[in-house]
């Protein structure tokens, strides 16, 4: 009784070798197991195109502002200088005219005598 | 030791001189006139520096003949300031702030061009040059009607004659240079 437990002992506990293929398997599963770890999230992933697309648009917007400010400063100055030349001419026509009416006789009548 | 008070002597004689300097580049000090503004029926109060004069040029299309003609009479401006008030009642504006203008024309680099005054429409025109080392560097036009009041200075060198070439054109009157018969 106590040889054949002990013959069934050693019989379950004899080494025996793995299937074929086993150790690859197990390398295939810790690899896998380490690439999971190592990915990062999808929030990760797509966190610095985000960034990046904004950076651009901002940065695209901000631009098209500065057009669009400088255009209306740009025209703004164009219609205030042509209003001071304006203004100008006006006023050059007013000493001019007063030059003319001074150089004028008094009496058109004696200008020919 | 004994060198420190001159430090503010010699910073309140540049202040001092300051005004002179700016007058020396054909440039007047013009008094904010904000009380004037609040009287007036209508205000024109235009500042246009060098840069902003750059800026202005970029937008005058070189292609149209006028914008053309306005790009060659202010090639060598570098600032134009206008005040220009409208009254509704006659003499509205005080004499004080024009004769504060007035006395910085009375330094010797400006001198005065054309002084019209008539009786008739109690207009007054003075039109003063600003001559610095034998060229016009400022050009200033001072005219009180009864109802208007206006003060323009132009520094650097205006052409008047490609002002004159302007005529007509945005709204900028026929300068009479020869009698109207």
């Amino acid at each position: 009784m106590t040889i054949d437990l002990e013959k069934q002992l050693r019989d379950a506990l004899r080494p025996a070798a793995p299937p074929e293929g086993f150790a690859e398997r197990i390398a295939a599963r810790i690899e896998a197991v380490r690439l999971r770890r190592r990915r990062p999230s999808p929030l990760f992933l797509w966190a610095p195109a985000a960034l990046a697309a904004s950076l651009v648009l901002g940065l695209a917007a901000l631009h098209q502002w500065e057009l669009r400010r400088e255009q209306q400063q740009g025209l703004q100055a164009r219609r205030e200088l042509i209003e001071a030349l304006r203004v100008t001419g006006e006023k050059l026509d007013l000493a001019y005219r007063g030059v003319s009416d001074a150089s004028r006789p008094a009496n058109p009548d004696d200008a020919g005598t | 030791m004994k060198v420190r008070p001159r430090i503010p002597v010699l910073v309140l004689a540049s202040l001092a001189l300051l005004p002179v300097a700016r007058a020396a580049d054909g440039q007047l000090t013009l008094p904010d006139f904000k009380e004037l503004e609040g009287k007036a029926s209508e205000s024109v109060n235009i500042t246009l520096d060098s840069s902003l004069i750059a800026l202005a040029t970029r937008f005058l299309d070189a292609g149209k003949p006028n914008d053309a003609a306005v790009r060659q009479a202010i090639g060598g401006v570098r600032g134009i300031y206008v005040r220009n008030f409208t009254f509704d009642t006659n003499f509205a504006y005080p004499k004080e702030e024009v004769d504060q203008v007035r006395k910085q024309l009375s330094l010797p680099d400006w001198q005065p061009l054309v002084h019209v005054h008539s009786q008739k429409d109690h207009n007054d025109v003075d039109i003063y040059v600003c001559i610095e080392q034998g060229k016009a560097s400022g050009l200033a036009i001072i005219a009180s009607e009864p109802r208007q009041f206006t003060i323009v200075n132009i520094v650097g060198s205006i052409d008047l004659q490609k002002l004159h070439a302007l005529e007509g054109s945005f709204g900028i009157p026929k300068v009479s240079l020869e009698d109207k018969k």
